[in-house]
């Protein structure tokens, strides 16, 4: 016993998590989903945005890897903008992001009657990364001539009176990659002095705190968590907010195994021939 | 035949049993749609068979998902980027003139490719590398070093007083400076450099747990969006059970 304790299968552990994740799935207990000062930031932002009528700058640089974390959070931010009746504009610096924008915004504009030109427009992909955002900066419509659909952006009612990206009353990163803190920050926050949110995966947001706390951000969704945040303040429960049933029990599978591994390593020391 | 093979067959097996139930019963409508979804469970279980051990289907499902996403990427960039802003404005030269000037970033982008080609005419491509180094480089110092630097510098350097917000500002310029410490190699690590140092390093183990934590809570994420998508859109379960 003592040494199988010390040397668990990694296979066992598997079975734990997948049961851990598939059992909570088909089960309807409810956790308690408590916004965070960062995510109501986000929030707080598109309600005066709101107010003044204005326009969010949306940049999906995500693809179908990080869909499960990152794709909630823009479905409740499309939902959150167009129920308050701010104008969206979608673009993407990732190409494999131009999907699943197209999808958020066909399942929102569906939901809240929203309309194609008026209420938001969606540009697409645009390959150069940090020379796109500093030509954006200063000339939006040489930058993006035309939307994806193929009309003038100069033509748009949501695009026509759009210079650069000042002229954007928020933007918005949903990323999975660099292009928070080595794109729209350093090319485009830092130059041009708009509110900055972000919406990122887990992994990254560690690594996002600092410009938290320098101000070069207002506020930011970090994994599934995030997500799920952000469909409470919305009202809005979906896959993020079903998600935390089964997130926090594996947790706590993990944890239980991390405490099992260092009380036996304390106890018996490193097991014979290593660990698996 | 050994156990693996036996283990692989049984899978193929249940799979098929499900999917032909599946189709069967029209819980999954036998259109493109449908077939998308058994196609995407079929990739999604195969990838995750990789937990078991290596095998041909990962390693299928891996190499199909790479040439998917290459393709996906050269469409994207061929209708947006290639055709959009370069073939389309070239082509309209006669009604607006002014769009001649893409012909030089369109050259140097040809020059990139002639990497590919004999010695005869690779040198070219140093033209277009040694224009995006100097472009890349110009815009990336001044810029990093004014976001990454500068601007984290000002909120470290905040006065401190006696409230949970001066603790904040406390701890944030202890965590600077001992990790700093900790990565100064020119003074022996011993007495008040030494104590410095080891503080700097609990930092940075605190750092890569939060890390750590935050990676396990990513990728089980990504787990639960495919069981998500297994139980419901696969197997058209009415969730919750119970």
């Amino acid at each position: 016993m003592k040494e199988f304790l010390l040397n668990i299968d990694r296979r066992i552990i598997f079975i734990f998590v997948a049961l851990g994740v598939i059992i909570p799935a088909l089960t309807s207990f409810n956790l308690p989903i408590n916004p965070t000062p960062n995510v109501q930031s986000i929030y707080d932002t598109i309600e005066e945005v709101g107010k003044e009528n204005g326009t969010v700058l949306i940049s999906f640089d995500y693809g179908p890897g990080s869909m499960p974390e990152v794709q909630p959070m823009a479905l409740s931010v499309l939902r959150h903008c167009f129920k308050r009746n701010v104008k969206v504009v979608g673009m993407c610096l990732w190409p494999q992001g131009v999907g699943l924008a197209q999808q958020a915004f066909d399942t929102t504009s569906k939901e809240l009657d929203a309309e194609y030109g008026s209420d938001y427009v969606f540009l697409g992909f645009k390959t150069g990364f940090q020379s796109v955002v500093v030509s954006m900066g200063h000339d939006f419509h040489g930058t993006f001539p035309q939307d994806l659909p193929g009309n003038n952006t100069t033509e748009l009612p949501v695009t026509k009176n759009i210079k650069g990206l000042a002229d954007f009353d928020y933007v918005l990163c949903l990323a999975a990659g660099n292009t928070p803190d080595g794109i729209w920050i350093p090319f485009g926050q830092e130059r041009y002095k708009f509110k900055f949110g972000l919406g990122c995966t887990a992994v990254m947001a560690p690594d996002q705190f600092p410009y938290l706390q320098s101000g070069q951000m207002n506020g930011m969704m970090g994994g599934l968590a995030g997500a799920a945040e952000y469909e409470t303040l919305v009202q809005a429960s979906g896959t993020a907010t079903e998600g935390m049933r089964p997130q926090s029990v594996v947790h706590l599978i993990i944890i239980f195994f991390i405490i099992l591994g260092n009380v036996m390593y304390f106890l018996y020391g490193r097991p014979k021939g290593g660990t698996q | 035949m050994s156990r693996d093979h036996i283990i692989f067959i049984v899978f193929l097996f249940i799979f098929a049993t499900i999917n032909i139930y599946l189709f069967g019963s029209g819980n999954l409508s036998a259109d493109w749609t449908g077939f998308g979804t058994f196609i995407a469970a079929g990739i999604t279980l195969s990838l995750y068979s990789f937990l078991y051990k290596d095998n041909p289907l990962f390693k299928f499902a891996e190499n199909l998902y790479v040439g998917v996403a290459a393709a996906y990427t050269l469409n994207q960039i061929w209708y947006t980027v290639l055709l959009a802003d370069v073939v389309n404005p070239l082509s309209e030269l006669e009604e607006n003139l002014s769009n001649l000037w893409l012909i030089v970033p369109t050259l140097l982008g040809l020059f990139m490719l002639t990497q590919l080609s004999s010695a005869k005419f690779s040198w070219l491509s140093r033209i277009a590398f040694a224009f995006v180094v100097g472009l890349g480089a110009g815009l990336a110092i001044p810029r990093t070093i004014a976001a990454n630097v500068l601007a984290q510098l000002e909120p470290t350097m905040q006065p401190i007083a006696a409230t949970w917000v001066g603790l904040d500002l406390f701890i944030i310029l202890v965590g600077v400076v001992t990790v700093l410490v900790y990565f100064f190699y020119s003074v022996e690590h011993t007495g008040p450099v030494g104590v410095a140092s080891k503080i700097g390093i609990w930092f940075l183990m605190i750092s890569f747990g939060a890390s750590f934590g935050y990676t396990i809570m990513a990728r089980l994420s990504l787990l639960i969006g495919r069981v998500g998508f297994l139980l419901e859109d696969w197997l058209v379960l009415p969730l919750p059970l119970f």
